[in-house]
């Protein structure tokens, strides 16, 4: 029974992961209709901008987490003016690929200024020594536990913002018509810098609490960045809790297989699930059934 | 006097033969030989997503697992099972085709990004099922001693089966753009452009799609095939996601829709990381920023940067003059039955958008359908072409019913359109959107272009045959859907709010070419709200409001109905006050 | 003339732009030897050791007066951690007619990609991949330095059952040609003793969760685990959660030499305590290793593990047989590396084979404390 607890906590917290990268995922789709393939690397640099302060300049979690997002914040600003706005009017491909060249800077710049070593960061809360609690047979690693109560508080944040406010809407606004959005007075280049910046931070926040587990490397964030990606389509493009749901689905999906079908096919059974679902239901779990006016 | 005997085309086809005889003499030694062969290798891989991508719009990020089943269809073939080099390349062949149409299957329900999901899963599942299913595929360590194929000479050097590589890019580079022009690849453009316009135009557009994925997968596996006895060894993870990556980015960089641009963004893309080598540690930086900085800066790739210079220098081929008029459909006596729509609804969810209602189209008549906005005309236009199923209730077309049946039958039953909110096929010229539609009635190549520029000389667009439809301006487009519309040998022609956005004079013309249409027999079906027009052409108005029918009969009759007036203004009551 | 005239275009600007590419430059002096290196990809992690250690090399030969006369110099490749870069790389590398020798890859699967290639070459080739065929497939030119797995299975398997007295064995590799191959070697090293596993488990190089694979194990009833893991990194994390569910220390665990390197010992901190590692390295295991450490130490500031010194003994050896050559012929030079014998590295002492095998031996470590003990030192007969 413990066995079995673990492999379903196993699932949610690698679940949580994948859930977390894909709101700022879905963030940037939802502002601007991008597809942004890069965001796996956000979570790589983020992990990276940590441990140099943390690791390399000795420096206490708080204030290096607080000088990452700012790195993050100025990466994100440098992205939407260098990928995205060039390419703001073209079709979605153009873009996807843009993004994938992004990512391949991104990664190669990283392997040229950390080194291609893995690096160890060590976590928030050590718990003695262990980095978690055992409780009832089942380890609950500290790490996972923030990843998951940050990625629902800010899922809860993310969804208020977009249902509630008045910010979150003309944000909507925007990624639905942008020309009628400008026309009605709202500042549309400036929010769309806004979200890649909110986007990038994310991202990045992802990657910090992550590379305690799962180490860091310049290619640790494409497997991620590749599962959110699906982890969205599962929920419904674009759509915040579908995110989130999509994450936690997935990671579970992939836990279960590895435990009950085989450990190296689990990424092949979590994907043909995920072809089966959409075949079923395209629109994902919480995606609108969009007609087309004809 | 004859200034050339030989077509542009042939000068083509010698530059490509004069390329593939030098290329392997110029390039000296055995590294650089080697990665020109495999650069055609991946050209001929990348030529199958110009099919899928650049023709038919489909996103595809399974190009490389095609790449993979040819290649292991080599491997296994002729290494582990000791089959004749031929025999497994048709097997590869054979294979990668279901397999695209597998892919191709899963468009009926999916697009956009939900497609590129399914190519992605397909991609991962290929990647893992190979490395991990040693048993079958030789597991990670791979395949190696693969042979080269037995051809008329020897191809045991290098230069030599780079010859045999470069030439098997040229055949399928010629052949993916003579697929360009021709009725299917017009099609698939036509289903990239605007799908919905293309189905209601009768392309069977999930058979072009199909067919799209099917030919990458089909060249996919062939470049793969090549590869494999190129290369002599082959193993799981080249034919990973991040080959399928590469190979997009190759289309893209190159310029999606033509042939010359894949074949230049292969080649850029396989030697670039060679020259970039002496850059060392950060030759993979300049590489990911060489392919944003293309993108970027050229739209069209770095192909269509090169025609973009060389547009002004070249001239279209001409466009057959029309012979004789424009074939029209209509043979049988006036006023007989062509259209019978009874107790029709449609639902969606709670909304009733049509409410159960009836009437008829007869032979020769023009048939008005009027109403207030939000009324339910468009949405029975829609259900009419097959764009929607219907709720409940018949519709019955020349006799036969086609309630529910897909828009490309009904289409191909006779029925044509147009669109309330104009759906041309934009990047396409004036002269191809009409041969799309000529497609419809069938032919052979010859009859088709007859028919389609009798249409365009019938709609006085002569002068913008070789325009873009997006370059058009917006009367001048209006026209060019109702020649798409003609130029099949129509039965019945749905026209949706033609009169919507047209200047006083262009409303005119129109008024002009619905009588003539009307003189020649065409029955037509009008949705309309210019009043002036609706009474100068139709013989018979069906009034709708609130998806019901409230009032039908001749013009003057109908026109003067209290019940239409109301419809029209409010209810007394409120116009008053 | 529209489409055509560009076709036109197309060919011959494609012409010119790919002839252009750079040739390599022309050099006297110095004799020169290829190197690939993983500079990029999924393997980089093991670059700066395998380059830092034939560099340390070099500059001792060099220093030392070089061979006969002549300096030695590295000429360095990227062969991206694929199978096609690594035969790429080399191709490139042996475009230089004076290249003389070429040292790398440690990855057993993109040297069975490069065989074909070596053969056709005629050049010797320094390896470090441990996949039993790598010498079995009748090549000339390649020259181990690093006992290969039918020796590694062996010595773990005999260890676990006849020494640590445990006969229900698990077994958890990568699923790549290394640890396929080195979970075949075990199962054959059991049933030679009329045993089987009680569990195997595969994992993907990059997988970030283990739970089912722990999970596996704890259920499987097994006394001792043995594990050819490819990746440091991937082993780390797999010790790690291993710990923090009960799986260690409690289990007897023995592992393929990842688990000796610098690397794993700096993710996977104390839940590598009391773990077995089977290694071709140690700093203490011989005179010629410790001093190698010094050196090592002082240059980089870092230590040394199997990356590092397997590239080091390659450069010593190759100069060795250069030194005894009477030219610089590939025959000759193989001539002089089947010469050597008994001659010892920082890895161990070689004697190289007909087939091209140098090192039978295994240090059998234990990790005592977060630093690892040799317990002994075993050699194996060759076959």
């Amino acid at each position: 029974m413990a066995s079995i607890g673990q492999i379903l906590l196993a699932g949610l917290s690698l679940g949580s992961v994948y859930a977390l990268t894909a709101l700022g995922f879905v963030l940037i789709y939802r502002a601007t209709n991008v597809v942004n393939f890069a965001q796996g690397e956000f979570l790589m640099l983020g992990a990276y901008f940590l441990f140099t302060f943390v690791e390399g300049a000795k420096l206490n979690y708080g204030v290096a987490a607080l000088i990452a997002f700012g790195m993050l914040g100025v990466l994100g600003l440098l992205f939407a003016l260098g990928i995205y706005y060039p390419l703001r009017n073209r079709s979605f491909l153009p873009v996807i690929i843009a993004t994938i060249g992004a990512s391949i800077m991104f990664q190669n710049g990283a392997l040229a200024i950390w080194g291609s070593s893995p690096e160890r960061l060590r976590p928030v809360l050590e718990g003695g020594g262990s980095g978690g609690v055992t409780l009832g047979g089942v380890f609950f690693n500290y790490q996972y536990v923030i990843i998951l109560a940050v990625t629902l508080v800010l899922m809860g944040f993310q969804y208020a913002f977009f249902e509630f406010t008045l910010l979150g809407k003309k944000t909507q606004a925007i990624s639905q018509d942008k020309d009628m959005a400008r026309l009605l007075g709202i500042p549309v280049t400036g929010m769309i810098a806004l979200t890649f910046i909110y986007s990038t931070i994310l991202g990045g926040l992802a990657g910090m609490l992550v590379a305690p587990i799962f180490f860091l490397q310049h290619n640790m964030g494409s497997i991620p960045g590749l599962k959110a990606f699906s982890a969205s389509i599962i929920g419904g493009f674009g759509d915040v809790r579908g995110a989130i749901v999509g994450g936690l689905t997935l990671g579970v999906l992939e836990s279960f297989g590895g435990a009950y079908i085989s450990t190296v096919y689990k990424d092949a059974f979590a994907f043909l699930l995920v072809i089966i679902f959409l075949l079923v239901r395209p629109q994902g779990l919480f995606g609108e059934k969009v007609g087309e006016k004809a | 006097m004859r200034t050339a005997t030989l077509k542009p085309v042939h000068w083509a086809i010698l530059g490509g033969a004069l390329a593939v005889a030098l290329l392997p003499l110029l390039v000296t030694g055995r590294y650089n030989t080697n990665v020109l062969l495999l650069a055609g290798a991946w050209a001929i891989a990348a030529l199958g997503l110009t099919v899928v991508l650049g023709y038919a719009g489909q996103i595809s990020l399974a190009q490389a697992s095609f790449f993979g089943i040819g290649a292991y269809a080599i491997g296994l073939g002729t290494v582990h099972y000791g089959l004749n080099w031929w025999l497994a390349f048709v097997l590869g062949l054979v294979a990668a085709v279901a397999g695209g149409i597998i892919l191709g299957a899963t468009t009926l329900k999916l697009g956009g990004h939900y497609l590129a999901m399914v190519t992605i899963g397909f991609q991962i599942i290929f990647s893992l099922v190979m490395t991990n299913w040693s048993a079958f595929s030789g597991g990670p360590d791979g395949i190696t001693r693969i042979p080269r194929p037995p051809f008329f000479v020897p191809l045991n050097t290098a230069q030599r089966y780079a010859w045999f590589a470069l030439a098997a890019t040229l055949l399928v580079a010629l052949a993916v753009h003579a697929l360009r022009d021709s009725r299917l690849g017009r099609s698939m453009r036509a289903v990239r452009e605007n799908e919905i316009a293309a189905e209601a135009l009768g392309v069977d557009t999930l058979r072009v799609k199909v067919t799209a994925f099917a030919i990458s997968a089909l060249l996919g596996s062939a470049g793969g095939s090549i590869y494999a006895s190129g290369f002599l060894y082959i193993a799981p993870d080249t034919f990973d996601f991040g080959t399928s990556v590469q190979f997009l980015a190759m289309v893209l960089v190159g310029g999606r829709e033509s042939v010359a641009g894949s074949v230049l963004g292969a080649g850029l893309l396989t030697f670039l990381p060679e020259w970039l080598r002496e850059l060392k540690k950060i030759y993979l930086i300049v590489y990911g920023s060489i392919i944003v900085l293309v993108i970027v800066f050229m739209p069209e790739g770095l192909w269509g940067f090169v025609t973009l210079l060389s547009r002004s220098l070249v001239r279209p081929s001409p466009v057959p003059p029309p012979r004789g008029a424009l074939p029209m459909g209509g043979a049988r006596p006036a006023g007989e039955p062509v259209l019978v729509i009874e107790n029709l609804g449609k639902h969606f969810g709670g909304l009733k958008a049509v409410d159960g209602v009836s009437f008829t189209v007869r032979q020769g008549e023009v048939h008005a359908l009027i109403g207030p906005n939000g009324s339910g005309k468009t949405t029975i236009i829609n259900v009419i072409s097959g764009l929607y199923a219907p709720s409940f209730g018949e519709i019955t077309f020349l006799g036969r019913s086609v309630g529910g049946q897909r828009a490309s039958r009904i289409a191909r039953c006779g029925m044509t359109r147009t669109f309330q909110n104009l759906r041309l096929f934009r990047e396409l010229t004036v002269w191809e959107n009409v041969l799309v539609g000529a497609q419809r009635a069938g032919g052979d190549e010859t009859a088709i272009r007859e028919r389609a520029a009798s249409a365009i000389e019938f709609m006085g667009l002569t002068s913008h045959v070789h325009n873009r439809a997006k370059n058009l301006p917006y009367g001048t487009q209006k026209r060019v859907e109702i020649a798409r519309a003609l130029s099949g040998v129509p039965e019945l022609l749905l026209l949706d709010e033609p009169a919507a956005g047209l200047t006083q004079s262009e409303k005119d013309d129109l008024v002009e070419i619905v009588q003539q249409l009307h003189a020649r027999g065409l029955t037509m079906l009008l949705v309309e709200h210019d009043m002036s027009l609706v009474s100068q052409l139709s013989h018979h108005i069906t009034v709708i409001n609130f998806g019901r029918k409230i009032a039908e009969g001749a013009p003057e009759r109908v026109l003067a109905e209290p019940a239409v007036g109301e419809a029209y203004l409010g209810n007394r009551e409120a116009a008053r006050a | 003339m529209r489409r055509s005239a560009r076709f036109l275009v197309a060919m011959v600007t494609g012409l010119a732009v790919f002839t252009a590419s750079p040739g390599a430059a022309q050099m006297g002096g110095p004799i020169k030897i290829g190197q690939l290196l993983p500079m990029t990809g999924n393997f980089a992690s093991s670059l700066k050791m395998q380059r830092q250690g034939a560099e340390l090399a070099v500059e001792e030969v060099n220093k030392a007066g070089g061979v006969k006369g002549r300096m030695l110099q590295l000429v360095r490749e990227d062969d991206k951690s694929t199978d096609p870069g690594a035969v790429q790389a080399f191709q490139k590398l042996i475009e230089d007619k004076e290249m003389v020798a070429v040292i790398g890859s440690i990855r057993s699967t993109q040297i069975l990609a490069m065989l074909p290639t070596i053969n056709e070459a005629q050049i010797p080739v320094m390896i470090g991949g441990t996949n039993f065929s790598l010498t079995h497939q009748g090549s000339r030119w390649v020259f181990r330095h690093r006992p290969h797995d039918g020796f590694s299975a062996q010595v773990m398997v005999k260890f676990v059952v006849e020494e640590l007295k445990k006969n229900k064995l698990a077994i958890v590799h990568t699923s790549d040609g290394f640890g396929n191959g080195g979970r075949d070697e075990v199962v054959k090293g059991l049933k030679a003793r009329q045993m089987e596993p009680v569990v195997i488990k595969a994992i993907n190089t990059g997988d970030k969760d283990y739970t089912a694979v722990v999970t596996a194990v704890k259920n499987s009833g097994a006394d001792a685990l043995v594990t050819y893991f490819t990746s440091t990194s991937d082993l780390a994390i797999f010790a790690t959660q291993a710990k923090q569910q009960g799986l260690l220390p409690q289990m007897t665990w023995i592992g393929s030499p990842s688990i000796t390197t610098t690397d794993a010992t700096k993710l996977a901190g104390d839940a590598l305590v009391g773990t077995y590692g089977i290694g071709d390295y140690d700093p203490t295991g011989n005179p010629t290793a410790g001093a190698f450490q010094v050196a090592y130490k002082t240059k980089f500031n870092e230590d040394t593990d199997l990356f590092s010194a397997w590239t080091y003994d390659a450069v010593y050896n190759l100069a060795t047989a250069m030194t005894r050559a009477p030219d610089l012929k590939p025959d000759s030079i193989r001539a002089g590396i089947l010469a050597i014998k008994k001659r010892m590295g920082a890895e161990n002492e070689y004697t190289f084979d007909e087939r091209g095998d140098g090192l039978d031996h295994y240090y059998i470590l234990r990790n005592e404390g977060g630093t690892w003990k040799v317990l002994k030192a075993v050699h194996v007969e060759r076959y």
